[in-house]
């Protein structure tokens, strides 16, 4: 914190300092034979100066790209200037990324700027990366896994880039899931999908998480048609250790200060030292009108424990207030977005256990969807009516 | 008789009428950002209305998207990339793409004689090669919106990998 006040203060106290950027940072592209493109970059003047800058070009593939200009002037007055630099690639690239850097410097010169002299030289880069097919059917695919509690559904999610000159037709992921004494305890394989060469896609799994807390491995093996990819993750069943049972607060009377009991269970198989609450309360213009921590403590692995705050309820009035309740332990934060609705000598907390809904417009929602029912409901019978009779009248006809 | 078609007809068409309107009501009113915004900021103000939540994606199917539950000025900060993005509420609205262009932009001022500070202004997490004359002394990493004391005198800036 006081490093950010000093460097925030050492800014201050300079007048002026050096900027210079440039968008974008990186240009991608798909390779493609005798490729003749160009690209544009935006030099942004970021320092608002007079200042000259000079272009130059590095990296493999600086014998394909052709720089208009050499070097540019900027006014104090132009916030950013529009370039251009040409592509011009050869029949042939290995497969791969391929990459180059065009250079804007800023030529120094020495000038006084404000209470300080600047002497150093600014540049910035643009990199160009292009990307070569491989061979054949590739596939480029990592697995991102998702910690959840014990029962609920843990993600698994494979990325999956076809980086091949051919789509592939048929890509699926067989997992197993291991415990941390090595033991196999379940096995899954993923539905097939196909993805066109040069596209991204994800395969998503749910994979329901009932087995004790703890950390698990899985290890999958990435098929596609003629490739395989080995991947491994570690994961977490019931990463949301602490959880926030219930809020009372007994005798409550406005205007005095209201003892709240917060009961938060420990769901991790270990004990917890250095947990305490803090409780944010806002105003209706979502600001924080008071906040308040509870006294820290330890909880034992697997068990409920009580922790009392203190809130000094005096010049708050009646009415329902946006309240952010936080366990804090070790570098850790687990939020529960609550309400505190406040009466002369009750206070009631909502939304413990469940997502509260916005009341904003829910009813005329219900109103709308009972509306639409009916309507649909009235086409029917009046068309069942208006057949029926028909037929009714063509039978009396005859 | 005929008269009675024409107004069983009349009564169906109007109340079809009336179906098509209030699904169209219903529909998630998206007021901004414009469908394929292009932006350097990457705080993003929503604006939405008839709906709950904010699903958005780096892929067109949402097979992984993050939910945002909408609340009036809701800023989302997100990291350069294109997303898609679409609202819920009783309908979902139609899928908008947003675009984060990535921005390198640093800011240098002198401390002492060898010492500069650099600060990373842009959107990318940078990468500093910091040279002493001709000499090239590291590379320096420098995430968003922080700052660094780098010694040297030259200092070339680009998006890290």
């Amino acid at each position: 914190m006081n490093k950010l006040i000093f460097f925030i203060a050492g800014i201050l106290l300079i007048s002026s300092v050096y900027a210079l950027g440039i968008t974008p940072a990186r240009t991608t592209l798909d390779f493609k034979e005798s490729l003749k493109v160009n690209v544009d970059f935006e030099v942004i003047n970021s320092g608002n100066k007079n200042m000259n800058v000079v272009f130059s070009v590095q990296g493999e593939l600086s014998d394909y790209i052709k720089l208009p200009i050499k070097e540019a002037s900027f006014l104090a007055s132009d916030r950013s200037k529009t370039f251009t630099y040409e592509i011009n690639l050869p029949e042939e690239l290995s497969p791969g990324l391929h990459t180059a850097e065009v250079f804007i410097m800023e030529i120094p010169s020495g000038q006084d700027i404000g209470a300080t002299q600047v002497l150093a030289t600014l540049a910035v880069v643009t990199q160009l990366h292009i990307y070569v097919p491989y061979p054949g059917k590739y596939a480029n695919a990592k697995m991102v896994v998702y910690n959840a509690n014990q029962g609920e559904d843990i993600l698994f999610v494979f990325p999956i880039v076809s980086a091949g000159e051919f789509d592939l037709t048929s890509v699926r992921a067989n997992v197993e899931i291991f415990n941390n004494m090595g033991e196999k305890i379940d096995s899954f394989t993923t539905p097939t999908m196909s993805v066109l060469s040069g596209e991204k896609k994800e395969i998503v799994y749910k994979w329901k998480a009932d087995v004790p807390i703890g950390n698990y491995r899985a290890v999958a093996g990435l098929v596609y048609d003629e490739g395989l990819i080995n991947l491994e993750e570690f994961f977490t069943v019931g990463s949301k250790e602490l959880e926030l049972k219930e809020i009372t607060a007994k005798g409550f009377r406005l205007g005095e200060i209201a003892k709240l009991e917060m009961l938060v269970e420990n769901k991790w198989s270990e004990p917890i030292s250095g947990v305490y609450i803090e409780t944010k309360i806002k105003n209706d213009k979502g600001n924080i009108m008071s906040v308040f921590q509870s006294p820290s403590q330890n909880i034992d692995a697997l068990s409920k424990q009580f922790f009392a705050s203190y809130w000094d309820t005096a010049g708050v009035r009646v009415g329902t207030y946006e309240t952010e309740v936080s366990i804090n332990y070790a570098d850790k934060s687990s939020k529960n977005n609550l309400k505190f609705r406040v009466d002369e000598n009750e206070l009631t907390i909502l939304g413990l256990g469940y997502v509260i809904s916005t009341d904003k417009g829910g009813g005329t929602d219900t109103i709308i969807v009972v509306l639409i029912i009916a309507i649909v409901l009235l086409i029917l019978i009046n068309l069942l009516w208006f057949f029926l009779f028909r037929k009714r009248l063509k039978i009396n006809k005859k | 008789m005929k008269n009675l078609y024409k107004i069983d007809i009349v009564i169906v068409t109007i109340s079809l009428m009336l179906l098509i309107f209030l699904v169209g009501y219903m529909r998630p009113l998206v007021i901004a950002p414009l469908d394929s915004h292009e932006t350097t900021e990457s705080e993003i103000l929503f604006s939405i209305e008839k709906a709950d939540i904010l699903l958005i994606d780096d892929n067109y199917d949402f097979t992984t998207p993050n939910e945002y539950p909408l609340k009036d000025g809701l800023k989302i900060n997100l990291e350069p990339g294109k997303y898609y993005w679409k609202a819920k509420g009783i309908v979902e609205s139609e899928v908008r793409t947003l675009t984060i262009i990535s921005e390198v932009n640093f800011e240098l001022w002198e401390i002492d004689d060898v010492n500069y500070g650099v600060f990373n202004a842009g959107n990318v997490r940078l990468n500093v090669d910091v040279y002493n004359g001709t000499e090239f002394v590291g590379s320096k990493k420098i995430e968003v919106k922080k700052n660094l004391s780098l010694s040297g005198d030259k200092f070339v800036g680009g998006m890290d990998e």
